[in-house]
């Protein structure tokens, strides 16, 4: 069977990279909001610190404030966020703080902003004028939130892992059952003989897919009716047609056998001819339907040495070729093997031989080539087939050509060859060829 | 030419009729069955030689009573008759086991020499390294052919048509039967190309003898005669 993309395995893949996305999302969404929290804080930390500190510089005055900052900048807070000062004059000079340099903030509207503190660390920090020589900025590193914020990422690694898993397992599951109930329909299309599906209402869960069952048990109970019904059919008319011709044939054996009066003799064995002819007509009908009611069934093929095959017809053709004065030869490529029924590609390169060897006068030529492929064809340099015959000649009873020229034959063997052709996916045409006809049997991979 | 011990499975009392009358000619011995089941019993509690069962029977099918003979451990030749001469019956009817199979109408004298052909095959007589039959001797090894010690100049195709005579000296031998163990071919091209080929066998076996070396069998088939 064919490697084909199953439409369950590429659901199931979309799934799990639909989760992927969709827990990515979450974790960067969680990371914001948590870094902007984390931020806000500080923000409100500074803000309350530097309120703080412009009511104590009013209430109690400078040396107050001064004392009150250098108390806060000896006391290193338990949560990490550590605050820093800077009181300055009016030109920036340091009075008190551990801030080195007055940072571009503008203390006449209360900027806010984020500053540099020494190597690497930043700091939310806010300015104030609390008197014409005197202003005072605020910061604070943010709390630490690295640890909350690798805790939160183990969460969504772990929990997303977890939650991929679960979509990819249960999306499997769900598309292996669903994949075994679709494939179960298609064996049963691939080899109708096994009957492998349930009966329609059995255990339906009456879903599409059940529907779709139910439809194709129909649509092959219904084929097998059609194929049993033709079999019975045709055998009946073969059967009903040929035991009496048996029983006449039977007569006119004891009749030939009874009498030797030789006008008579030459009527009987003319008859029991006609008798012959007509079994072979009715037999070739009967093989073009069943053929053709078989075509694309791949049931009962098996390999056959092509190359062999030919090889033998050939050979029983030679001596009749040479006797009827043909110039007749064969190349034949060795070890072609080729799926189908022996007995009915014996029949295919017969009809071809016969076809030639009837329309192609005596010292013509006959040459028949078989090579991989397969291709198999049969040349000669005859009358060849007038244009517009080309496809005509393949229909059954159509013999314009042998009526012209006078030639016997029921009119089916061409017929008979494209139906078995088409039976075994084979193509059977007239090639154009510059002179006689040439047909070649090509198969289609 | 020894006489047969025949079951033969058929439910038209006709055909079958038919059959035994000619049987009774050559001294066989026909032990008839209308119905499959009865065949079945028949073949499963004496021995035959060979049975001929038709494929199309009132109440068991023919392939059906094949297999079962063939799953107890029946071994008798079988040669399958049938109206259905389709070439795929005919597949199906040898690959269900059947030794051989032949589509109705037949000539009867086509039957008799099948059964024959049947019953040598099986009791492996064909096998010699030098087959002798009246003036005729075929060196199977060597590949030569003699007629009243006269060396045969004939072609390797040649030859192998000259040993199937050999091997069936006396008897008759049918198109069908040439082209399947001679051509292997199990299909009947329904033209000449099997009498020419005999016709020039023919040639060479009589070329320069008073007397025929085959004879033919009209409508049907040949038998080769001891050439004296």
């Amino acid at each position: 069977m064919a490697v084909r993309r199953s439409i369950f395995s590429r659901i199931v893949a979309l799934a799990i990279l639909l989760s992927l996305a969709l827990v990515s999302g979450l974790w960067v969404l969680t990371d914001q909001t948590i870094r902007v929290t984390l931020e806000g804080s500080a923000r409100k930390a500074v803000d309350v610190d530097l309120a703080g500190l412009a009511d104590i510089h009013a209430s109690s005055g400078r040396e107050e404030l001064e004392r009150r900052i250098r108390d806060r900048l000896a006391i290193t807070p338990v949560d990490g966020a550590a605050p820093h000062y800077l009181l300055a004059d009016a030109n920036g000079a340091r009075i008190v703080g551990d801030i080195a340099a007055w940072p571009k903030l503008d203390a006449d509207i209360s900027e806010s902003g984020t500053i540099r503190i020494g190597k690497g660390t930043t700091a939310f920090a806010r300015a104030t004028r609390l008197g014409p020589d005197l202003q005072l900025i605020v910061a604070r590193e943010p709390a630490d939130g690295g640890a909350l914020l690798r805790r939160v990422m183990l969460v969504f690694l772990a929990g997303g892992a977890l939650f991929m898993a679960l979509v990819g397992g249960l999306g499997r599951l769900a598309a292996g059952r669903l994949h075994w109930r679709i494939e179960r329909i298609n064996d049963a299309f691939r080899d109708p003989e096994e009957g492998r599906l349930p009966p329609p209402g059995g255990s339906s869960k009456g879903d599409e897919i059940d529907e779709l069952t139910a439809h194709s048990v129909a649509a092959i109970a219904r084929q097998k009716r059609l194929i049993e019904a033709y079999r019975e059919t045709s055998d009946q008319v073969a059967h009903e047609i040929r035991t009496p011709l048996m029983h006449l044939d039977g007569r006119l054996t004891k009749a030939l056998a009874a009498g030797t009066d030789e006008p008579i003799t030459t009527h009987l064995i003319g008859a029991r001819t006609d008798i012959k002819r007509l079994v072979a007509m009715l037999e070739s009908l009967l093989d073009i339907a069943a053929s053709k009611a078989r075509q694309g069934d791949r049931h009962g093929l098996r390999p056959v040495d092509l190359s062999d095959l030919v090889t033998r017809i050939c050979e029983l053709y030679a001596d009749s070729a040479e006797e009827s004065g043909h110039d007749f030869g064969w190349t034949v490529e060795p070890g072609v093997i080729f799926r189908g029924e022996e007995v009915q590609l014996s029949q295919l390169v017969t009809n071809l031989l016969d076809n030639a060897f009837k329309y192609v006068p005596a010292g013509g030529r006959v040459r028949l080539s078989l090579a991989s492929g397969p291709v198999l064809a049969v040349e000669d340099d005859g009358p060849g087939v007038p244009e517009g015959d080309r496809e005509k000649i393949f229909d059954r009873f159509y013999r314009s050509r042998a009526t012209e020229a006078d030639l016997p034959g029921s009119g089916l063997g061409l017929a008979l060859a494209r139906a078995i052709a088409e039976r075994h996916e084979l193509t059977i045409g007239l090639d154009p060829s510059a002179k006689g006809a040439r047909f070649v049997i090509r198969g289609e991979g | 030419m020894e006489t047969l011990k025949i079951l033969y499975v058929e439910d038209d009392q006709r055909a079958a009729g038919e059959f035994q009358e000619l049987a009774a000619v050559r001294g066989d011995v026909v032990a008839w069955e209308r119905t499959g089941s009865g065949g079945l019993l028949r073949a499963g509690m004496e021995q035959f030689d060979v049975i001929i069962l038709d494929r199309m029977l009132g109440d068991l099918d023919g392939l059906t009573i094949l297999r079962r003979l063939r799953e107890s451990g029946v071994g008798t030749p079988v040669l399958m008759l049938s109206a259905l001469g389709r070439t795929s019956d005919r597949a199906e009817g040898l690959d269900a086991g059947a030794d051989d199979y032949l589509a109705k109408p037949f000539e009867p004298e086509e039957l008799m020499a099948r059964l024959r052909a049947l019953c040598r095959r099986a009791s492996g007589r064909e096998h010699s390294a030098v087959i002798l039959y009246g003036a005729f001797e075929c060196h199977v090894k060597a590949r030569t052919a003699f007629r009243q010690n006269r060396h045969l100049p004939l072609s390797p195709r040649e030859f192998g048509l000259f040993r199937y005579f050999m091997e069936n000296a006396g008897e008759v031998v049918t198109r069908e039967m040439l082209l399947r163990d001679v051509w292997n071919m199990c299909f009947d091209p329904q033209t000449n190309v099997v009498d020419v080929n005999v016709g020039r066998l023919r040639r060479k076996l009589e070329e320069g003898f008073a007397t025929p070396a085959l004879e033919t069998i009209w409508g049907s088939g040949y038998r080769l005669l001891d050439g004296r």
